[in-house]
């Protein structure tokens, strides 16, 4: 009795897998279409931009904007310039974020930006005074272009 | 109270060789704006020469004008 029940179910199953071989198979799915190949691009013109080149500190700078002399160490009286060469066409706001740090305390001392809109290299110059002298300690001016930060320079006043 | 000196006195400024965008604020004039930019009042004719398309008359500036500074010659 088992045994016959064995044979039925192997026949059931064989008839089960000789049935799915006799169905035609669906064909498959057309493949997508391959993406229309992009047309080709058109190099875009190079982006005038500006771009920083060099900071230098002094204490006084020329007419071309630039220091006279560089210097990282200033005296109470003086007035420090910043002095930014850019490359690079188009328009750009400079800006110039001066403070002061004093046992691991920073504080703002002057902030000053400009929009320019050079059409080669172009020197830009920030400078700050301080009427009553500058307390002694270390200081820094941070560079940005754009609102980035480009460049950072620390001085000292003794 | 804070231990950090006093930096609310200090002065600062800038200055190009190229030429910068002013941005008119209320109470300008031309003089006005050559002393901040050039430190000299009587250089106010540069801004004015620079800015000829959009001023007429040197006298008419708006807030929120944008006005070109030409490096000083």
């Amino acid at each position: 009795m088992h045994s016959r029940l064995v044979h039925l179910l192997v026949a059931f199953a064989f008839a089960v897998v000789l049935g799915a071989c006799g169905k035609k198979a669906e064909p498959p799915p057309p493949a997508a279409p391959a993406p229309a190949p992009a047309p080709a691009a058109t190099p875009a013109p190079t982006p005038a931009g500006v771009t920083l080149s060099s900071v230098s500190l002094g204490k006084s700078v020329g007419a071309d904007k630039k220091v006279t002399a560089t210097s990282e160490v200033f005296a109470k009286g003086d007035t420090i310039h910043a002095s930014v060469d850019t490359s690079g066409t188009g328009s750009a706001t400079l800006a110039a974020k001066w403070t002061y740090s004093k046992d691991g305390k920073t504080a703002a001392v002057k902030e000053d930006s400009a929009t320019i809109t050079p059409t080669g290299p172009a020197t830009t110059e920030f400078h700050i005074a301080k009427p009553d002298g500058w307390p002694l300690g270390d200081y820094q001016v941070e560079i940005l272009l754009d609102g980035k930060s480009v460049a950072t320079k620390s001085f000292k006043v003794q | 109270m804070s231990d950090m000196p006093d930096f609310s006195n200090v002065q600062g400024g800038s200055s190009s060789t190229a030429a910068k965008v002013y941005e008119v604020k209320p109470g300008d004039s031309l003089s006005k704006i050559a002393k901040s930019e050039y430190g000299d009042a009587s250089k106010w004719p540069q801004i004015f020469e620079a800015n000829k398309d959009q001023l007429k008359d040197p006298n008419k500036i708006f807030p929120g004008q944008k006005l070109t500074i030409p490096p000083l010659a």
